[in-house]
């Protein structure tokens, strides 16, 4: 387990919410100290709280303060791990902030959901899933409502109906439906809605509500589009509902899809086909069927894209608080001098080698992108060296087009390798581990030159075929099942692949991390591309002569050439999902403060080496967990 | 008495557009009624006056097979008199005619509650269960002839069944003309449609037979007959409410709605008031657009007024018995 926790919470939390945060943290044995914001009183019942625990004094600290103490207390030599959870643009901050810091980041960022009414739908519940999301008390923030063209008016008619009988007011008061969340939310709406209405969106507003400050009305927002100004920008504010229209379920799709957040939705359709299909499709942490709002602690809770990829509630949630026994503490790598600017930015230019040796010259390996060798757009080389210092052959230097068209055809790639089954991954696996026992030869006299004994070289390349096929086998259909009290019917977690990853070798093992590190992404369905080791980058490329003939294109592409140069593209690269970074621990820095950009998930290592050979790190769970993201998929049941 | 409503039938048109494609989710309609009982708490001297608005809103009902005419004398003074008159003049209530909405017994006992009531000196309906109740399972000339002999009798509101095993093989169309039926039957007659949902397998069915009911011209709709082994629960409830908003939207008629069997206390009345004033609004709180099947809920309701207004909890003999 990690020691010492520290936790960031938003003034909009509710206790509940605190608690969901703090427990999972203690209840695997690590001390928590939670900085909270001073303007609610909630905290002051946390710290209360904290004070009755007389057994165990300090195992849960609470320091209200205002949001300039983030960063100090973020780089608190104690602390392991910072969880934040709050605004979008304080998270990026924050990610940016603790770039090489000891404390490793978690983010839980933004509040909107989303809900998606179909033809099909109980229109009625849905606008009970309506209110429970965005005009009460217990949603965390806005919502965005997709409404299918054929049932507009219907809704849009149930909806207004429904407004009119929702009560605001002081909770004491007994019969209220929704209270307020201070005069600084409220600025937040009436700002929101003013620039809506200047594009000439509708605003609809009704309910009883009394008319001073922190009270806002509940409000409905249509026509406005998602390319105006407002809507794009800022996720949507309590208690606003955008409602958009949409024609079939792909569009529906396309546009939920289509922004930067990724924290819960909710699927409104009587049609069990339909209803799976949205909630599969659907990049978010939290698909509801039915239902909207529903939380259990058995359940993961999370999301994607710009949501942060961290998780409470659930396994995932658990893992949080871990990390795999044996693994050192992390070890500061901040370098205060690290210009983030030029990092990578230029290529240093390599000296021209000296004449090669062997039969005949071999020309120089091209980038292995989109099935096939291709020529680098610099239409450069570099040469490589083998242990003697003799010229061991040429390889291509990749730059940022390379890169581009790289990730592009791996995004071309994606939908089909993901949608394949687990069993037709496994099959493909296994073809390429028979491949790589086929050239064993050829590897193994390749290994031998860059230093290694025949024998170990030999049993490098045993060891990479036994890698893929390991994966293979692990690959595991779709989801298992969760118990939740209280709920009748499943909840399923699912694991679903990140996308894109970018992946950077080390320059140890040059063939044994590669596929250690090719196996395992590929298996839970992502694409990959990948930095091969700099030193040696030839056994990967002859890897990638067999994953021509039996991967389908785009699947996985490798780019050679500057390292520095291919992490800071990767890095800044706001199409990639993921990336795993295994270079030096400048480089693991900027990748860190680089991931600012779309948040993507980072898994750096800070410049310590790994030991490949050994199950525990090269195949053990943690690349299992860190390959696919987790989805939660509730179903209520009953007719 | 409610008026005849003359609205454009043509059935299968009207059934494609308004029912077919009608769906209720089950667990989402179960939440919905979760949070209404949480959410509406009503305290004090609103509680006092939500009480009496209560009584006025019941049928004070006796369906058994021992009433004769003795029980229903003392029901029917208890109709014109149901909170003792002492706590009526505490709360200064005495001379508003607090009395309940109706009296409804079986059809041989409906001479009997118009006598007494003449008695009694009160004009408030008789209203007279028909049509084979509870089961309906009787043959349709002799349904039809109940209604035709309560009427006769003086019955001025009729609460009929519904034939379940129409609704359970889909056949909506008999299912509509039966009801035109009884309506024709009933005259000048006021007509309740009991749906006894207990028995209709589903929401999606509940609210199905709603809009029959209502589209085929009845008066008022029922939840249940009070002897299923399911009565007036607030799922049923909010799909009904929902059928009756939504035939007021496509047709502007408003119809009413009852529910009966199993509201015993004083706080689930006032939990079926909130549930309508928040689906339906505050025109449906009148007692022609909403009653509330009962016995035993007045006994109850008096026993809370008599606390408010005395702060002391009463005896079962404290109170007169009806």
């Amino acid at each position: 387990m990690r020691r010492v926790i520290g936790l960031i919470l938003p003034p909009t939390f509710s206790f509940l919410e605190m608690m969901w945060r703090i427990c999972p943290a203690l209840a695997v044995g690590c001390t928590v100290v939670a900085l909270v914001p001073p303007a609610s009183p909630t905290p002051l019942l946390l710290a209360q709280l904290s004070g009755e625990l007389g057994p165990f004094p300090g195992i849960l600290n609470v320091i209200s303060g205002p949001a300039s103490l983030v960063p100090i207390l973020a780089s608190q030599p104690g602390i392991q791990k910072v969880a934040f959870c709050g605004a979008l643009e304080e998270g990026r901050a924050l990610r940016r902030s603790l770039a090489g810091e000891c404390a490793e980041l978690g983010l839980a960022l933004g509040t909107e959901s989303l809900l998606l009414l179909t033809d099909t739908a109980d229109i009625d519940s849905a606008v009970e899933g309506v209110v429970d999301a965005a005009w009460s008390d217990r949603g965390p923030g806005g919502l965005r409502l997709l409404i299918q063209e054929s049932v507009w008016d219907e809704a849009m008619r149930r909806l207004q109906e429904r407004m009119g009988r929702l009560r605001s007011g002081r909770g004491l008061d007994g019969a209220v439906d929704m209270g307020a969340r201070g005069a600084a939310a409220c600025d937040l709406v009436q700002r929101f809605v003013c620039e809506a209405q200047s594009q000439g969106a509708q605003v609809f507003q009704a309910g009883d509500v009394p008319s001073e400050c922190p009270f806002y009305p509940p409000t409905l927002v249509s026509n406005l589009p998602p390319a105006s100004p407002s809507k794009g920008s800022s996720s949507v504010p309590w208690p606003v509902v955008v409602a958009s229209p949409f024609r079939t379920a792909k569009e529906a799709l396309l546009v939920a899809n289509g922004t930067p957040r990724g924290g819960s939705a909710s699927v409104w359709s009587e049609r069990l086909g339909q209803a799976l299909e949205l909630g599969y499709g659907l990049q978010v942490g939290t698909v509801w069927i039915n239902a909207h709002g529903l939380r259990d602690p058995s359940v993961p809770t999370g999301g994607c894209k710009e949501s942060g990829c961290s998780w409470h509630g659930g396994p995932d949630g658990l893992y949080e608080y871990l990390r795999p026994s044996g693994t050192p503490a992390r070890l500061s790598c901040l370098s205060k001098n690290l210009n983030y600017d030029t990092f990578g930015l230029a290529v240093p230019s390599t000296l021209p080698a000296g004449p090669e040796i062997g039969p005949s010259p071999a020309p120089p390996y091209g980038l292995f992108v989109g099935g096939r060798f291709q020529a680098p757009g610099a239409r450069s080389s570099r040469p490589i060296r083998d242990s003697s210092g003799n010229l061991h052959g040429y390889v291509a230097e990749g730059g940022a087009k390379d890169i581009r068209g790289a990730v592009e055809a791996a995004h071309q790639a994606f939908p089909g390798w993901a949608g394949q089954s687990p069993g037709a991954r496994a099959a493909l696996l296994w073809a390429l581990a028979a491949a790589l026992e086929r050239r064993k030869s050829t590897l193994a006299s390749r290994l031998e030159r860059q230093g290694a004994e025949l024998k170990a070289a030999e049993a490098e390349v045993e060891l990479s075929a036994r890698r893929l096929r390991a994966w293979g086998a692990r690959v595991q259909a779709q989801g298992h099942t969760l118990q939740v009290a209280g709920l009748r019917g499943p909840v399923l977690r699912l694991r679903e692949p990140l996308g894109v990853l970018a992946v950077v070798c080390p320059d140890e093992w040059p063939l044994l991390a590669f596929v250690s590190l090719l196996a395992p992404a590929l298996a839970y369905g992502n694409t990959v591309v990948m930095v091969p080791s700099a030193a040696c980058p030839l056994l990967a490329l002859e890897v990638c002569q067999d994953m021509a003939t039996v991967f389908p294109a785009g699947l996985a592409n490798v780019v050679t050439g500057d390292r520095d140069h291919l992490t800071r593209c990767l890095a800044l690269h706001q199409d990639v999902q993921a990336m795993w970074y295994f270079g030096s621990a400048q480089g693991s820095q900027f990748v860190e403060w680089a991931s600012a950009g779309n948040l993507k998930p980072v898994w750096a290592s800070r410049g310590c080496p790994r030991a490949w050979d050994q199950e525990a790190e090269g195949a053990g769970p943690e690349l299992g967990l860190r390959a696919a993201r987790t989805k939660a998929l509730w179903l209520p049941m009953g007719d | 008495m409610f008026a005849f409503a003359n609205f454009c039938t043509y059935f299968r048109g009207t059934y494609s557009v308004w029912i077919s494609k009608i769906q209720v989710n089950h667990p989402a309609v179960l939440r919905r009624a979760e949070q209404i009982q949480a959410r509406r708490t009503v305290k004090k001297e609103w509680q006092a006056a939500w009480l009496l608005k209560a009584v006025t809103f019941i049928d004070l009902t006796t369906l058994s097979g021992d009433d004769t005419s003795s029980n229903i004398q003392r029901l029917c003074y208890k109709a014109k008199y149901p909170i003792r008159e002492d706590l009526l003049k505490a709360l200064n209530m005495h001379d508003k005619g607090i009395t309940t909405a109706a009296v409804c017994v079986y059809p041989a006992r409906v001479c009997d509650a118009v006598k007494a009531l003449k008695a009694a000196g009160c004009n408030i309906p008789v209203a007279s269960v028909a049509t084979g109740f509870p089961a309906g399972q009787t043959h349709l000339k002799t349904r039809l002839e109940e209604i035709r002999l309560a009427v006769e009798d003086g019955a001025t509101e009729i609460d009929v069944v519904i034939n379940r095993s129409l609704v359970l093989t889909g056949q909506w169309e008999a299912l509509y003309d039966e009801i035109r039926q009884f309506r024709k039957a009933c005259g000048e007659a006021h007509l309740k449609t009991i749906l006894a949902t207990g028995e209709l397998g589903s929401l999606t069915n509940v609210y199905k037979a709603s809009m029959i009911a209502m589209m085929a011209g009845s008066d008022f709709i029922k939840t249940s007959t009070g002897k299923e082994t399911v009565n007036a629960t607030f799922p049923v409830a909010i799909v009904m409410l929902r059928a009756i908003r939504d035939f007021f939207w496509k047709t502007g008629n408003k119809i009413g709605f009852k529910p009966a069997g199993g509201i015993r206390s004083a706080k689930d009345s006032l939990a079926w008031l909130s549930l309508v004033k928040e689906e339906l609004g505050d025109e449906w709180l009148k007692p022609e657009l909403f009653r509330i099947g009962a016995s035993t809920l007045l006994s109850d309701i008096e026993r809370q007024i008599y606390h408010h207004v005395t702060g002391r909890y009463a005896a079962y003999h404290d109170l007169p018995m009806s």
